[in-house]
């Protein structure tokens, strides 16, 4: 066959075309629901992403595959946010140019949230996020819905946990200097206050250490008898892990929920067998995180963490609240999702508070020679 | 005491991660007078061929270190050829640009090639370090500090006692002269550029057990070591060196002493504080800008 300068045309146009014809003709069928999502597709926390987007998808092919909601298929769009503050303010800018967007899922990094935040009331949209900085729903902002416990749990769990399971009283506190990092630690001697447990060190770092002599050497002249520790990237949490075991640190640890992540525990190995860490994602704490599990693990051949159960559930409380408010316009989704009570996420059970907060409780897991164990559930009502 | 001592061999050990990238950067400097960006992205390229090798295809350590820098070698060849040949006649600035867009490139070429997974690779020695008196020292830092030591010597013997590492200094300080008496500039240049590649991937290979390997694990390392080329003075050796390991040793102690958060603040107000009062770095001579 030879291709004629007017074949070689014909076929440009119609392919130039195609899409077009194809989406009219598909919005001409109702078109679908989209939700825009705004994830770390490139950067340091690339890794990360591709469990958030997974997650993600994972929800919006089976609520697809059972029918969609209010009729229609859901479409998601990702956008990259780098996992860095200008990042995101330019991924949702991106999503939130696009009209037909009915809701969002933000970060699971408080820092990106807070950069966020002042977009998302002005487009008065719902938006889904994970970071745990317990001022985020505090903002006066009704458009912010969170999918993972926050960190004023966090921390009374980790607290609650050392004084009364361990029985230690002496701690060090360990945290990132970023917002997350900050607030965790804040939640954390705050609630150690009230057990009456005393503060040997409360020690700050920048993100990206190359090194933590200086802090390991702090936390072993300051006595304390149990590390409880707040860190933002695995890759910090790896080094730090090492350098605490090779100078001979070997106190009880109960870490924030990275400690337990997948890639942190690639990374840190044997320096993290025997700690504790609370864990909002545990497979083994409920049914529905099972289920997740299983059905996350059967998709992509690895097992699931909290940086996918997240986006997974965000999905699925979205669709049931559009579907529960027979609409999509933001404000009845709002309604809806605020009306949500004991439902069976993969994070655990969503009683949607007037704040805009899912969860109120925490797992606590052990690192059992690398294996996850879950240990126990502690749950506040207030 | 034993506190200082615990400090001061890890701000050494570190500090000499900051020198073996910094003496990449002086090399190329002192050859073309352009800053070469890219410095970094050799550490992280030669980590993650080193990635392949040893732990994807389980070759044995040493043949995968050697493959590594043999891969260093060509990335430095096809660096040259690619982002400085085609552009040595212009000024400075756009060589410069050409070498962040390459670093981005790097970085992105091995994310796409790769993923963004970080990775462990394992040191070379099978103990983790060593216990001495109070003091413990990591086998993986003692290696690093070893290697330094004799890089530094053998700079100094290769530039000031090898033929080809004459012709290579007089490339540096005069190209015109250089080439009319018969050397052949293009070629010093390339040289130099391929030894930089493999000075930087060596720096990767060896910090990759401590730091792990990914795709950022390059910039975060050359952002210190080019504040170490400026404190020791641009363009030159022994400079790098010590701007390396004083760097290494002052953001040690600020941290140990002063504050923790503030760790990196500590290295650029050093910067900052040799740019105001000595430009030219520790053993800089004080030259006028260079057309």
């Amino acid at each position: 066959m030879t291709l004629t300068r007017r074949g070689f045309t014909a076929g440009v146009a119609a392919g130039l075309a195609a899409p077009y014809i194809i989406g009219s003709a598909r919005a001409q069928s109702g078109g679908t629901i989209k939700i825009g999502m705004c994830a770390p597709i490139t950067g340091p926390a690339a890794e990360a992403g591709k469990y958030a987007t997974g997650g993600a998808k994972l929800a919006v092919e089976a609520i697809n595959k059972a029918g969609g909601v209010l009729g229609k298929q859901l479409e998601l769009i990702i956008e990259d946010d780098q996992i860095t503050n200008p990042g995101i303010v330019l991924a949702f800018s991106k999503l939130a140019a696009q009209p037909d967007i009915v809701g969002f899922l933000g970060s699971i990094r408080s820092t990106q949230v807070h950069a966020m935040a002042p977009d998302v009331m002005k487009l008065g949209k719902p938006v889904m996020f994970g970071g745990t900085d317990p001022n985020l729903t505090k903002l006066g902002n009704p458009w912010l819905f969170r999918f993972r416990p926050n960190d004023s749990y966090s921390g009374r769990v980790i607290a609650d946990y050392g004084v009364k399971t361990l029985g230690k009283k002496k701690w060090a506190v360990l945290h990132s200097t970023d917002a997350f990092g900050t607030a965790g630690g804040k939640a954390l001697t705050e609630a150690l206050g009230k057990l009456d447990a005393t503060i040997a060190i409360d020690q700050g770092y920048a993100n990206q250490s190359q090194d933590f002599t200086p802090v390991v050497l702090a936390i072993k002249q300051s006595g304390a008898d149990i590390l409880g520790s707040y860190f933002t990237f695995e890759n910090d949490l790896g080094i730090f892990a090492r350098q605490l075991r090779q100078l001979g640190v070997n106190i009880p640890w109960v870490g924030s929920p990275s400690i337990v992540n997948v890639t942190a525990l690639k990374l840190a190995g044997p320096a993290l067998y025997g700690t504790y860490g609370v864990a909002d994602y545990a497979e083994e704490s409920t049914p529905g995180a099972k289920a997740f599990g299983k059905a996350y693990r059967e998709a992509y051949k690895v097992a699931p963490d909290n940086q996918s159960s997240w986006p997974f559930d965000a999905v699925n409380v979205l669709a049931l609240a559009i579907k529960n408010a027979g609409s999509t316009d933001p404000q009845k989704i709002r309604e809806a999702i605020v009306a949500i009570k004991k439902y069976p996420g993969a994070e655990g059970e969503y009683n949607f508070d007037k704040n805009g907060d899912g969860l109120h409780g925490y797992n606590i897991v052990k690192n059992d020679k690398g294996n996850i164990v879950f240990d126990k559930h502690i749950e506040f009502d207030d | 005491m034993d506190l200082v001592l615990q400090l001061l061999f890890t701000g050494i050990g570190i500090g000499a991660v900051y020198a073996l990238v910094a003496l990449g950067f002086v090399l190329i400097f002192r050859a073309t007078n352009v800053v070469n960006f890219a410095q970094g992205e050799f550490s992280m390229v030669a980590a993650y061929i080193m990635v392949v090798c040893a732990v994807d295809l389980a070759l044995p350590y040493w043949l995968s270190f050697i493959i590594a820098l043999a891969g260093m070698a060509v990335v430095g060849l096809v660096f040259n050829l690619g982002v400085y040949y085609p552009l040595r006649h212009r000024t400075y600035l756009p060589v410069i640009i050409a070498t962040i867009g390459a670093s981005i490139l790097m970085a992105n070429g091995v994310l796409a090639l790769y993923g963004p997974q970080p990775q462990v690779l394992p040191g070379w020695f099978e103990t983790p370090g060593i216990q001495l008196g109070p003091v413990y020292l990591d086998s993986q830092y003692l290696l690093i500090i070893a290697v330094t030591v004799v890089l530094v010597i053998f700079n100094y013997w290769f530039f000031e006692h090898t033929m080809l590492g004459k012709k290579l200094q007089a490339t540096s300080q005069d190209k015109e002269m250089a080439s009319l008496l018969g050397i052949s500039v293009s070629t010093m240049i390339m040289i130099t550029f391929i030894y930089s590649a493999v000075l930087g991937g060596l720096a990767g290979l060896l910090v990759a057990p401590l730091l792990f390997v990914s795709i950022q694990m390059g910039s975060t390392i050359a952002l210190k070591a080019f504040a170490a080329t400026i404190i020791g003075g641009f363009g030159d050796v022994a400079g790098a060196i010590i701007g390396g390991l004083a760097l290494g040793i002052i953001e040690t102690f600020g941290a140990a002493y002063i504050s923790v958060p503030y760790k990196d603040g500590f290295a650029f107000l050093v910067l900052v504080l040799f740019l105001v009062f000595r430009p030219q770095g520790i053993f800089g001579e004080r030259v006028a800008e260079k057309a």
